[in-house]
């Protein structure tokens, strides 16, 4: 065998060999043609060889005008291959120009069996023996050219222009990866094509005196595919290097989250926690991957959750959840726990995630608990020493019921005596002490309520009903210090959600200050005491006095602890009822009154409806 | 006018209280007439009737205490009682010194506010009569003549007729006219009466003082 039969035999191979590993990557992964037409080239360009080296080694005129003809047959498929090939894989290239060439090579491939004896050689004459390089003999043809042989030529033009725009848009397209593509398989395309069909033209019209030799430029073509080929392949397995890396940090990122993290998917399952995850609810993680997410939530909220889920999967987007309530997570020991839960959607092409990143806030909320009871001691402590102010007044009104009591039954008493006893007054009497007694009880209970200690109560209700019943409890004390109070109670305003006996503190406050403040002066001094709703539709109340007023630099100091304007008290009124205020979500400030005295206000907010 | 039924006069704010105690009183058949405020008491009280105040210390607008001294500047011989939730001494020093008739705490015992209540009652009597008394004598003083007047003034001062006769240089049987004249102006029977009668309505002790 001579160095050019085994040169063919061995790119032949090479080809078949490229195109059947091609074929199996293609059978992994069915969605990239550009494999498949790859076998399909290398095992064209194979059979083509074979071809080539049998007309190389044909004896007789007549067998290499034969075998050229159906050498036309794989050249035909290695010519489409490649147009599809650059199509699919560049995904550029006009496509009139890839159905343009398609359709002239399948011309010239029909043209090939009618017309000649091929469709280069309307006949071959003879046969002509060329010694090569190396002193290798190889077979030539010598013929009458087939006019139609323009076919095939016209064809391989509109081969060339097309995969040179092919590749001229990918490369402006940029990007590494897409330049390169576009240069070697483009490149080596357009110099091969442009090569193998030149040379073949010369060949054919005798100009050139040489065996006709196409596989090379094949061939080249086919490294270059495979080439490109395999660099996606080392490229995939790069990113999958990366992936996996990426994951693993992923993972030991999430694991490594001071809070519980969950991945959950639409439908509620969970697929990934993490060790903190297992010791917020207490579930080895085996028992909370694939598992409803719905376990970790007490049983009373499931349903809605279930509900609420589907919601967020129709629109999500990261926040927190349930910030208008307190959430609690369900152990599995069955014990609940108060959590924060923020919510942050991860879309995979495996359908919606969610990270669900949960924190326990026992602790805060223990700290939230103890900050609140001592606030609420300091409130109840401040209340007493009040209460203890006001006594005098307390004891009055309810001296007055009793005073009427007495009456009422010393009068029954006497009107029993008589002869005949006056039995007619006794319904009204016996009614009206009932109705006293009643009264007197109301003072007594309002009194115990004040001084019972017990932790904040949220309760709606109507300031005014705490100031009419305030001016009550005050009344006697404001007689005898002389103050005239007017009321001007706003109407309809909304109910305040709250502390009453807090509150009704906080107003006890505001009006004792305001007496304080106009001892010694006029006997004209008066509170005014107003409620009404604010612009933000919340509720205020203040008291304004006719005192000396606040000097402007202390009207933010006199809420501070032991600050005091009195000769008695430690000044801790007012900071207590800021600190209760501000438990409430409301605001405590002081004003000057423009003609004369100050007035406190406490802005509340309005209870939602 | 002294037949008239004394009238009871409550003032308290307090509507229960002041049924209370309206009743209680009408249980012992007195006639009570209750206000609200002092100001509606001022404006409807009878100052002519027979009557006592029971007035309620704490009060607002006037108060007990600036009624009691309304009515003092009225020079009103209303006696007052008055009735306190919280009697601070200083209030109650007060309303004494200004001629209060009692001072009670509420709830106040039925036999006490009664029994004050009489004893204020009585004590408005006894202040009516001896005023009207003491008019009587003035205006029989004042139908005195000149030398009737001189002659009372040395009985009052102890002397016998013939003493008279002799300071005023006039003969003893004029001293005896002038005696009966007087004595009969005066309403009264015997010398004693007339020395008493005299030295209430202030005569006598005046020149010799």
């Amino acid at each position: 065998m001579s160095w050019v039969e085994i040169t063919w035999i061995v790119m032949s191979a090479a080809c078949l060999t490229l195109g059947v590993i091609h074929l199996f990557v293609w059978f992994k992964q069915r969605s990239h043609y550009a494999h498949l037409l790859f076998f399909a080239l290398a095992v064209s360009a194979t059979a083509f060889g074979a071809c080539e080296l049998v007309m190389m080694r044909s004896q007789s005129h007549a067998a290499y005008a034969a075998t050229l003809r159906w050498a036309h047959v794989p050249l035909a498929m290695v010519v489409l291959s490649m147009i599809w090939f650059v199509h699919f894989y560049f995904g550029a290239g006009r496509l009139w120009l890839a159905y343009a060439a398609t359709g002239f090579r399948l011309l010239a491939l029909g043209l090939n069996f009618v017309t000649g004896a091929n469709i280069n050689f309307r006949e071959v004459t003879a046969m002509d023996q060329m010694l090569l390089w190396g002193g290798a003999v190889v077979s030539g043809p010598v013929g009458v050219v087939n006019p139609w042989a323009i076919v095939p030529q016209i064809g391989n033009v509109l081969l060339v222009v097309f995969v040179l725009d092919a590749a001229v848009t990918l490369w402006r397209r940029g990007g590494p990866v897409a330049r390169r593509r576009a240069a070697v398989v483009g490149g080596s395309l357009v110099v091969c094509i442009t090569a193998a069909a030149g040379f073949a033209a010369l060949t054919t019209l005798g100009i050139v005196h040489a065996p006709t030799i196409m596989l090379p430029g094949v061939f080249i073509v086919v490294l270059a595919m495979a080439y490109e080929l395999g660099w996606d392949m080392i490229a995939a397995g790069q990113l999958a290097t990366q992936l996996r890396a990426s994951e693993q940090r992923f993972r030991a990122v999430v694991e490594a989250a001071p809070s519980a993290i969950l991945l959950v998917d639409d439908r509620g399952t969970i697929a990934l926690a993490n060790a903190q995850a297992e010791y917020v609810f207490g579930y080895p993680r085996a028992e909370l991957v694939s598992q409803p997410v719905e376990r970790l939530i007490p049983e009373r909220f499931r349903v809605p959750h279930v509900r609420l889920r589907d919601t967020y999967s129709r629109e999500p987007q990261t926040r927190a959840m349930g910030t208008e309530r307190e959430l609690f997570a369900c152990r599995k020991d069955g014990s609940e726990v108060p959590v924060e839960v923020a919510l942050s959607p991860m879309p995979t092409q495996e359908g919606g995630f969610v990270l669900v990143s949960v924190v326990d806030i026992t602790e805060r909320r223990d700290l939230e608990r103890a900050t609140a009871r001592q606030r609420d001691e300091l409130a109840h402590l401040s209340r007493v020493a009040m209460l203890g102010e006001l006594s005098g007044s307390l004891a009055h009104e309810l001296n007055q019921p009793l005073t009427a009591i007495l009456s009422n039954a010393q009068a029954a008493q006497r009107f029993l005596a008589q002869s005949p006893p006056r039995l007619d007054k006794l319904t009204e009497i016996l009614s009206d002490i009932v109705k006293s007694d009643h009264r007197a009880g109301a003072v007594i209970q309002r009194i115990r309520s004040l001084l019972r200690k017990e932790s904040a109560q949220r309760n709606p209700f109507d300031i005014n009903d705490v100031v009419e019943e305030t001016l009550h409890l005050m009344r006697s004390d404001l007689l005898n210090r002389h103050v005239v109070v007017r009321a001007d109670l706003g109407e309809g305003l909304p109910a305040v959600s709250g502390d009453r006996n807090q509150l009704q503190q906080v107003l006890l406050n505001f009006m004792m200050n305001g007496c304080d403040a106009m001892d010694g002066r006029d006997m004209d001094g008066g509170l005014l005491v107003r409620t009404r709703t604010t612009a933000d539709g919340n509720v205020e109340f203040s008291v304004a006095d006719r005192g000396t007023g606040i000097p402007s630099a202390d009207l933010e100091r006199i809420f501070q602890p032991f600050v005091t304007t009195k000769s008695h008290g430690m000044g801790l009124g007012l900071t207590i009822c800021r600190s209760i205020v501000e438990a409430h979500g409301g605001r405590l400030w002081a004003t000057n009154n423009s003609d004369g005295g100050a007035t406190l206000h406490c802005e509340l907010p309005a209870q939602r409806t | 006018m002294q037949d008239q039924p004394p009238t009871v006069y409550l003032v308290d704010d307090d509507p229960d209280i002041l049924k209370a105690i309206d009743r209680l009183l009408q249980s012992i058949g007195l006639r009570v007439v209750t206000f609200l405020s002092p100001q509606q008491f001022l404006e409807d009280y009878d100052r002519n009737a027979p009557a006592c105040l029971v007035l309620d210390l704490e009060l607002p607008g006037l108060s007990g205490l600036e009624l009691q001294r309304t009515l003092e500047q009225e020079a009103s011989a209303l006696p007052i009682i008055f009735l306190t939730g919280r009697g601070s001494i200083a209030s109650s020093v007060q309303a004494m010194k200004h001629g209060a008739a009692d001072f009670l705490t509420k709830p106040v015992d039925d036999t006490d506010l009664i029994a004050a209540i009489r004893d204020a009652l009585a004590r408005g009597q006894a202040q009516r009569i001896s005023r009207s008394e003491r008019e009587r004598v003035a205006k029989s003083l004042s139908s005195l003549t000149d030398r009737e007047r001189q002659v009372l003034e040395q009985i009052v001062a102890g002397r016998l007729n013939k003493q008279i006769a002799g300071a005023l240089g006039t003969s003893e049987k004029t001293i005896k006219f002038h005696r009966g004249n007087l004595m009969r102006k005066m309403g009264v029977r015997v010398v004693a009466d007339l020395v008493k009668l005299a030295e209430r309505a202030g005569v006598g002790s005046g020149p010799r003082a």
